[in-house]
Formats: C-alpha cells, structure tokens, sequence
C-alpha cells in the first residue's frame, strides 16, 4: 500500500514536471529526446563531481589552513 | 460649474479630496470657452472622473464622484458612488521565469521539426505551394506560422470543438479523437450532455431556444427569409432594421442610431469615416486591434492616454485644446475618444462616460449583437445587411432589458448577472486563484502563466464536463495567458458550485494557485442593489 502511495506521489511529481517543461505539449519521442539529453547532463555532473570532490576538498581546507 | 442639486452634494464630501487641486474657478474659466451647456443632452451620458490612489501591492482603488475638475459635467439623476476597484495582480518571479524557459524549450523543439520537415525526414501535413508555382510571390509566410505549426497545433483540440445544440448555460459537444496529434480530427460518433458553457458571451441569458425571443425571431423568419443578399444601401433595408435603430436609440438616449453585424470592420472602417486628416484621436491604451487599426487608417493624429485614468485623458486633452495642431497651431478640427465599454480580454469596465461639446458622435461598445455608430460609413455600401431573425431578437431582447415588453424579465437578468459574477469571482479569488480585472465584470480571467497548462486546464476542464475558453499569446501578452470565463445570467447557484468546486479541484492538480494574497473566506453577505444601478433606466 505503501508503494501505491508513493508511485502515487512520484506519478504526479513527473506530471508537474511535464507541464512545467512545456514537454505536456510534446510527442512521446520529442520527451524522450529531452528526457535523455537532461539525464545525461545531469548524470555527467554527478560523475564529475564525484571524481574530482575530494580534490577541491582538500585544495579548500588547504587555503583555510586547516591541513598543512 | 456643476449646476444641479445631486451634483452639487458630491462635489462637497468627495471633491475637497481632489488631489490635482483644481478649484471649481478653474473649470469656470474652461466653461467659458464652451459656452454652450450640455445639459440638454438626454441623461443616459453621465459625467464622471476618477480619482484613483495607488495602494501598494493589489491594485488602484478610484472613487468615481460627480466631479467639478471635469471640463464639464453632465446633470444625472443617479450618482454611480460604487468604489471603482481592479486588480492586476504582478506575476510571481518564479513563475515568470518557468514561462519563459517552457517557451524556449518549445521553440527548440520548434525548430528541430521544421528542420525535419525541410528535409523531408518527417511528413509536412500544412498548407503549401505547388512546385510550379514557386516562381511567383510566396502566399504562405514559412517564418511567421513558425507559431501556428508548432505551438498552437499541439494544442488546438481546445478550440473551434463543434457543438450541437444551442451555446446556452449548457450544452452539447461532439466528441473528437485525433491519431495523428491534432494535425485532423475524426468524430467518434458520441455526443457529450449538458457540458456546463463558460465560454459563450451570453451575458443575460438571451441564448436559448424556447422563449419570446425565439418565438419572434421563428415568424419573422416565415415573413421575412433568412437573409436579404443585399447591402443596406440598395434593396437591403427593412422595415425591421429601422425599428431595431430607434430601439437602440431609445436604449442608449441618442438622437439616433445605426447599427452593423459587430465585428473588426465596423470599428476599423467606421473610424475613417468619422475623423480624418486635421482631427485628433484620444485612444486608450488597451483598446483592440480594430480601434487601433481604424485610428491609423483614418490619418489623423493619433494620441494614447492611460487605461480608465482621467487625469491623463484630460491633461491630454487640455494640451490639445490649448495648443491645437502640432505645427500650424490650428484647432482641431474634431477631436474624437475612443474607449471600450467592456475590455473583453482584460475584463475590465468603463469608467468614466465623457461627452464633450466637440465630440460629435460617442462610440460605444456593446453587450448585444450591433455596434452603433452615426454618420456615413462603408458598411452600408459594401457590407450584406444584417439577416432579419437576427434583428427581431435583437429587438426583443432590448424591448425585454428595457422593460417595455411589461414583464421585469430584464432586470430581473440584470440583477441575477449582477449577483452571479460578485458570488463567482469572491469564490474564485478566496480560493487563491489569480483574477484580473474589475469586481463587477461579468468577464472572469483565470492566470495560467504556463504553456502546457494552456492545454492541460482546457482538456481536464472538459474531462469534467465543463467548457471553458483558454487563450494564448497573439490575443494576450506571452507570458499572460489565461482562461476567461464568461458569467451569464442563466446560469443558476448549482450550477455555478458545480463549476468552482471542479475548478478547484482542476487548479490543486495543475497547481495554479499562484496567489499570494488569499482572501479570507467571508460569510455571504446580504447582496446589495447598487452593483449595476445605471443598466436599468
């Protein structure tokens, strides 16, 4: 019951995020198009942000001088 | 300077609060360049000006009195002292931001297809030339449909849906299916009942197909035809169209009157008649397309004074008088004002009702089916008359509202219109909606701001058997469309429940609550007789 109420929840978060985005008005692969092209910006910035976050970490708390 | 009685008490409470600080010597010194009065105008045109202070945040509230700043005034036996309140609520930041960025992802989207289409890959279902044809001068222009083919096509099932029965306070649709998005439609063969109507400018409830009216306009069509195929001037004239004319002349308190088939032609070609090189045109800067194009058409100069704000009309107005044509310093030859009565995309009311003595002829606009104009014009001379079923409804829906058919039908309408749009918009503003627009306009615009909740408010509305009008940007500024309902007197409390609940309901889903100053929810209050005190005459 639980999971019907959260697919619920998440079916009527994509919607506000149809109309949103105007993709309401799109065809189905128009969406798809925008769709992948969006996961795939934002699946390109969470992987360089994980690569490369201990660095910038280290490179701040350096400036700070909290590590020698 | 303001001769009657009535007036006189106005002048006293309200005008001392006169911000431009004119005094009533003044406006002697303005008479006596027009010494003529006006007085024998009949009382159907009143005088009024608006005195409007800014209150941050909501809107301009304005108290109309009987003023003495006015050039003159006319004497009126009713003083119309309702406070004069709009609203334009400013769009929220956030949402104006999501608008744009929608309408961007749509225009990419835009151009991605036509590049499609331009090399073939996808199929082009819109109008186009002939290959033999390309030689010649283009009939379609591909850029400036770029809106029609890849915005308004999406979502045009909201529009033009057929119906078959009468576009009453409710009524009957065809129901459509599309396969191919919208580029065609097929009927399904199903009909859809009793569809609440909010669409139709049926502001008294005169659309119907039972009743005096139509019983009038049934013989009429026995004796007359349906049509005349002929213009006014030539064999088009009938005796029922001259017997509309003294009606609506009666109606409005003129001398006389003319009336056409309303419509952008009147306004725009009528203009031209009326002024021409030499005059000057004061126009509201609101006003439609068709006012708009007939002031240029007619060549003369063309001058805008704010929205429904009498100061700047008449600071206009004085700098013309005073200082006449731009060059030669000549007067004027005519100078002519043009404002709407009801603003219909902006559901705002007129404010002020001015008559000057150079101001021949008054332009109106009007609930009915005419507009009325006086003078020459080429509607006559080209335009087909009006059909005479058409006319006897007009006659006996004015002989109604007038009460002249000696029933109380018409006020009766009147009031319940009155009562039906404040219960409505309260409603609707309490339950956090943004409404533009004038508390007593029987136009109701409902913000969208958004461009798939466009479709998306139309489509769901019809779901629940309800029908509205959504309208986008060529009618409405880009980011401000909106949904207009139109109040109507035949629509009874239920049915008027049944459609804010269903609104409400469709507004949580869409999330279009946009409004950050929610009414508190008050009890009904007693319903007061002075909303629309200057209809009935």
């Amino acid at each position: 019951m639980a999971l019907g109420e959260c697919w619920k929840q998440l079916s009527w978060f994509y919607y506000q995020y149809l109309l949103v985005t105007a993709l309401y008005m799109l065809e189905p692969w128009e969406r798809t198009v925008f769709n992948s092209l969006l996961i795939s910006v934002a699946g390109m910035a969470i992987y360089t942000g994980y690569v490369f976050m201990p660095q910038h970490i280290m490179a701040i708390l350096h400036y700070f001088e909290v590590i020698q | 300077m303001t001769e009657s009685p009535e007036t006189k008490a106005a002048d006293d409470e309200v005008c001392r609060r006169v911000k431009n600080g004119l005094k009533p010597e003044r406006n002697g010194s303005a008479k006596s360049l027009y010494p003529r009065p006006c007085h024998e105008r009949p009382p159907k045109n009143r005088c009024h000006t608006a005195e409007e202070e800014v209150r941050p945040g909501m809107g301009r509230v304005g108290w109309v009195c009987e003023a003495g700043e006015s050039i003159h005034s006319v004497d009126s036996s009713r003083l119309y002292s309702r406070p004069f309140i709009e609203y334009f609520e400013e769009t929220p930041m956030m949402v104006a931001v999501l608008t744009y960025m929608g309408y961007g992802i749509l225009t990419i989207f835009g151009y991605l297809r036509d590049f499609l289409r331009h090399w073939k890959i996808e199929r082009c279902h819109i109008a186009r030339e002939k290959e033999e044809q390309k030689d010649f001068v283009p009939l379609y222009q591909d850029f400036e449909n770029f809106y029609t083919r890849n915005l308004y096509m999406r979502i045009r099932d909201n529009w033009n849906r057929p119906i078959c029965s009468v576009p009453g306070a409710k009524m009957d649709l065809m129901e459509r299916a599309t396969y191919d998005y919208n580029w065609t439609f097929e009927y399904t063969g199903r009909v859809v009942q009793d569809v609440i109507n909010l669409g139709s400018y049926n502001y008294l409830g005169f659309a119907e197909n039972t009743g005096p009216c139509a019983d009038s306009a049934a013989e009429v069509t026995m004796k007359y035809g349906v049509g005349v195929a002929s213009t006014r001037q030539e064999i088009g004239n009938l005796d029922r169209h001259e017997e509309m004319e003294k009606q609506v002349a009666r109606f409005l308190g003129v001398e006389s009157a003319m009336a056409f088939g309303m419509g952008f032609a009147t306004n725009s070609m009528n203009i031209p008649a009326l002024v021409g090189k030499g005059c000057l045109i004061l126009s509201d800067e609101l006003n439609h397309a068709s006012l708009v194009l007939g002031a240029r058409l007619s060549g003369s100069t063309i001058r805008v004074f704010k929205h429904n704000n009498m100061q700047s009309l008449e600071k206009l107005l004085r700098e013309a008088i005073v200082h006449g044509q731009p060059r030669t310093h000549r007067p004027w030859k005519k100078i002519l004002i043009v404002v709407e009565g009801i603003y219909r995309y902006l559901s705002l009311a007129l404010c002020s009702r001015k008559s000057f003595p150079l101001l021949k002829f008054p332009l109106f606009s009007f609930l009915v089916s005419a507009a009325i104009i006086c003078g020459q014009c080429p509607s006559a001379v080209y335009a087909t008359s009006m059909s005479p079923p058409v006319v006897e409804q007009i006659i006996t829906s004015m002989k109604c509202i007038m009460g002249e058919d000696g029933t109380t039908i018409g006020n009766e309408r009147v009031q319940q219109l009155a009562e039906n749009t404040v219960y409505f918009r309260k409603r609707l503003r309490e339950m956090g909606f943004i409404i533009y627009g004038n508390n007593d306009s029987p136009v109701v615009p409902l913000m969208l701001y958004m461009p798939a909740k466009i479709g998306a408010f139309g489509r769901e509305m019809l779901k629940r058997n309800i029908g509205v009008v959504v309208v986008g940007f060529p009618a409405t500024p880009i980011i401000e469309s909106r949904a207009r309902f139109c109040i109507s007197a035949g629509h009874s409390k239920n049915m008027l429940d049944q459609a804010l609940n269903v609104i409400s309901e469709v507004g949580d889903l869409l999330q279009l609550k946009y409004s950050r100053h929610r009414l508190q929810p008050s009890s009904a209050r007693p319903f007061d007789d002075d909303v629309y005190e200057d209809i009935d005459d």
